[in-house]
């Protein structure tokens, strides 16, 4: 059992309302989901939609043709009614026309809810009664999202819900939706985990420039901030936001700042400067296509290499790129701690893809448990910021303690003083080097998915990661032999472990989201792989399974 | 075998330069105000103004050239209980990190600001800054400075910045003066705008010349007055007005935040 509704209108029209409801019905309801959405960079007018895939197992990916299209325009249902599976239904908001079923939802909303714009609602239902499913579900749903709009508006929307359950009373049983199963009730996005990961781990200091699609980040943490004690302000611009948290960080708290890829080209000199002033700052990169503005709405996963090598002169630093919603969670806690322990910074990127993602989550934690800061409390009167040490790591006070603390973006002396002097400037630059060797130590092990033998290896880093699970489930239910190796820390990269989990293979292939197979570039960098084929997309979609797996077809 | 230069400890201004005033004006004000030096912190960008926090003691923030400013508010914004002084160029405030200025004065964050301006870049070897004056020539600006000068004070009074103010390198007694307001100011941002010759590349505006021109703000100036301040931060050739010119009472951004009124963030943190 595997649906997919896809929910389309112009910017405006509530597409997301209705999407969003109608994943919170089927999870409430412990039904397996996933959604995504496109769209155009336009406030009103443009082509909107959003995918709901539910199944009775767990889902990684989005599909590219629907079961259930429910157009909320004229210029939706044409664009879209090819991409709709045979067996298929559309609804469509308008009068009759050939093979569809007509929905006036519009004038239904008003007749029924006195206003128009409970269209979606309407949808809503008719959509919920559709596959059948329990009605309570939707009905708290609409509770809670008008609760504070009072009794009248809750009422109303309920009362158009039915009514779109009524019309659609003739086609009931057309298309089954999958039943309850133990799939988690919660959801969340890609960008919510990350915001929620930052506040609990004791990120105190959030500042950015807005930029899509990393905003959802920082918006996710203004809401919370009193919650959680966060300071959130937005930026003159990404130069200031990175400098900003260098400050922050340098006075002792956790900071992160949030942007895409022509923001964070702005803000490479504070990256290099973070690297040269230890400073354990966070950076969220969203990527969407460029280069310069590109696709502003769309996905890509074009800047790995630019995030990895970014900064001018040599200093260490972690990438993660997380491939799901929990993944997000997980890393932002993570790599924050890892930028603390080895007192660097560290990238983690995403995607628009995989921001708007939504997925059942296990209940993320929301509790506050901040991550170590490695400060030392009490520094003796003689403290040097920047003694050398064996690891690289010098210990780290910070101002307004009991020793002075003095850091340089000039190159400097252990006591953070400005030198000139070349020896001293050896020393330095290898005791920050150094550190590298603490983070690969800590690298984490890319996933292995797939049976171990397999013949042909997918490989996959950050949002790629669901597409590519499913295509190796695809291919090996027709009688291929793949498996997946996914990368969630994308930099540094251990070498022999992944030439050992890639020894021997009849097939290799990087399935990426940018022209040039950036990630391969980068194994074949650093020695992992001598050759490997590339599947790429650069269009601004993300990947499909079905479309990995007949692409990757021998 | 190259020899290995090595000039640590050594200052890296020229004989004569405005910075030493400023820097012994600098030490003197915090020594008498009983400035607690673990509590402040210099911030600074590139130049060779910039380089001021390394020689004496202090927290030190010597970030990239422009970035003085956001640093100095990050640092602010973590923990407010630290005093938070900014010695930068002209260069550095009024031309790289002239958006963050602009900014900044907006937001109201209570850092001071104290910008050398000796109109010229000094590190990079005598460039023209954004005060200039038109005309000047440099090895760059082989026919002299076309743009007109950046009026800070002018600026800052526009956006009704919390604290303006003007001196001179070659008035320590005022100059001190000065530094004192602005490190007793609990209103937010200053600006204090240091005139600093630089007589290795701008030859123009020598120590003479100033001498010849700044005048004390008498007492009759009323500096909440909008109209009298910008009145006198337009005033410049034959006579160059020092003070107080201007302040504006309004909330600061730290004063606004709930989350302030439990203690400074770095003291939340627990771990
Ligand atoms: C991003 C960047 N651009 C350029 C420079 C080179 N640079 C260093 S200081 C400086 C100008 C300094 O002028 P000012 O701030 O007036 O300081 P001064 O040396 O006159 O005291 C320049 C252009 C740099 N360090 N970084
Ligand atoms: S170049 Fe000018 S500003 Fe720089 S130290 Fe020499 S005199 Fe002073
Ligand atoms: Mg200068």
């Amino acid at each position: 059992m595997d649906l997919n509704i896809r929910i389309a209108g112009a910017a405006g029209q509530g597409v997301e309302t209705t999407g969003d409801l109608l994943v919170e019905t089927f999870a409430g309801q412990a039904v397996h989901c996933f959604s995504t959405q496109t769209y155009m960079s336009r406030i009103r007018g443009g082509l909107n939609w959003y995918d709901i895939r539910i199944a009775d197992r767990e889902l990684f990916s989005g599909r590219g043709k629907a079961d259930l299209l429910v157009a909320l325009n004229e210029d939706t249902l044409n664009w879209l009614r090819a991409d709709v599976n045979d067996g298929g239904l559309v609804l469509f908001n308008g009068a009759d026309n050939d093979g569809v079923v007509a929905i006036e939802f519009e004038s239904v909303a008003k007749e029924v809810g006195g206003s128009a714009i409970m269209a979606n609602t309407v949808a809503a239902g008719a959509v919920v009664a559709l596959l059948g499913h329990d009605f309570t579900g939707l009905e708290s749903g609409l509770r809670e999202r008008f609760g504070r709009k009072g009794d009248e508006v809750v009422d109303a929307n309920i009362a158009c819900a039915r009514k779109g359950a009524e019309l659609v009373a003739d086609h009931v049983g057309k298309l089954t939706g999958p039943e309850s199963s133990d799939a988690p009730t919660a959801i969340c996005s890609g960008n919510e985990a990350i915001g929620l990961a930052a506040a609990t781990a004791g990120v105190k200091f959030v500042t950015s420039y807005p930029m899509t699609p990393s905003t959802g980040v920082i918006t996710f943490l203004a809401n919370v901030a009193d919650r959680y004690g966060i300071v959130v302000e937005q930026a003159e611009d990404e130069i200031a936001a990175v400098n900003m948290i260098c400050g922050a960080t340098y006075a002792g708290v956790p900071a992160m700042t949030t942007t895409s890829g022509g923001g964070f080209a702005l803000m490479v000199e504070g990256l290099a400067l973070a690297g040269m002033l230890e400073l354990p700052i966070y950076i969220f990169l969203g990527q969407r296509p460029g280069p310069a503005t590109g696709l502003p709405t769309r996905t890509a996963q074009q800047d790995l290499l630019f995030a990895v090598h970014a900064g001018h002169g040599e200093f260490p630093r972690a990438v993660f790129a997380p491939g799901t919603p929990q993944q997000c969670y997980d890393l932002t806690r993570h790599a924050l701690e890892i930028a603390h322990e080895y007192q660097t910074p560290v990238i983690l990127m995403s995607d628009q893809f995989l921001a708007d993602v939504r997925k059942n989550c296990r209940g993320l934690d929301t509790s506050y448990r901040p991550i170590d800061r490695h400060i030392v409390q009490e520094p003796p009167e003689d403290y040097l910021r920047y003694t050398v040490t064996e690891s690289g790591v010098s210990p780290r006070a910070i101002p307004g303690s009991k020793a002075l603390v003095v850091v340089d973006s000039d190159e400097h002396a252990e006591d953070g003083h400005i030198t000139d002097h070349l020896e001293v400037r050896v020393r330095l630059q290898d005791k920050r080097m150094r550190k590298l060797q603490g983070l690969l130590s800590d690298v984490l092990p890319p996933d292995w998915y797939g049976p171990t033998e397999a013949e042909h290896v997918l490989i996959a880093w950050g949002s790629t990661y669901g597409p590519c699970r499913e295509a190796v489930d695809l291919i090996n239910a027709s009688g291929g032999s793949a498996a997946m190796l996914h990368f969630s820390q994308v930099w540094p990269l251990n070498v022999d472990g992944i030439r050992r989990m890639l020894g021997g293979r009849k097939r290799i292939t990087a399935v990426e989201c940018n022209q040039t197979g950036q990630f391969a570039s980068l194994l074949r960098m650093v020695g992992a792989v001598s050759e490997c084929e590339l599947l790429t997309r650069y269009d601004g979609m993300p990947f499909a399974a079905e479309e990995i797996a007949r692409r990757i077809a021998p | 075998m190259i020899e290995k230069p090595f000039f640590d400890s050594d200052i890296a201004w020229c004989p004569g330069c405005g910075n030493f005033s400023i820097l012994r004006t600098l030490d003197k004000t915090v020594e008498e105000a009983g400035i607690d030096r673990k509590q402040l912190v210099l911030v600074s960008g590139i130049g060779q103004a910039a380089k001021l926090p390394h020689y004496t003691q202090a927290n030190v923030f010597n970030g990239l050239h422009g970035r003085a400013v956001p640093a100095a508010v990050g640092i602010k914004l973590a923990n407010h209980e630290l005093e938070v002084v900014i010695t930068s160029g002209d260069g550095d405030m009024y031309g790289e990190g002239g958006n963050h200025l602009l900014h900044n004065i907006r937001r109201n964050v209570g850092v001071k600001a104290f910008v050398h301006n000796n109109m010229v870049y000094g590190l990079t070897k005598g460039q023209a800054s954004p005060t200039s004056e038109i005309g000047f020539k440099t090895k760059l600006q082989v026919h002299g400075v076309m743009s007109l000068p950046f009026n800070p004070l002018a600026i800052a009074i526009a956006e009704q910045c919390s604290f303006v103010a003007r001196s001179f390198a070659g008035d320590p007694k005022h100059l001190q003066e000065m530094m004192v307001a602005a490190l007793q100011h609990k209103g937010g941002f200053a600006l204090l705008d240091i005139l600093q010759p630089c007589p290795t590349y701008n030859r123009v505006n020598s120590f003479k010349w100033y001498r010849d021109r700044v005048r004390k703000i008498g007492e009759e100036h009323d500096p909440y007055d909008r109209q009298q301040a910008l009145d006198l931060a337009f005033r410049w050739g034959d006579e160059i007005p020092l003070g107080l010119i201007y302040k504006h009472d309004r909330p600061t951004f730290e004063s606004q935040l709930e989350v302030f009124k439990k203690g400074a963030l770095v003291a939340q943190y627990r771990q």
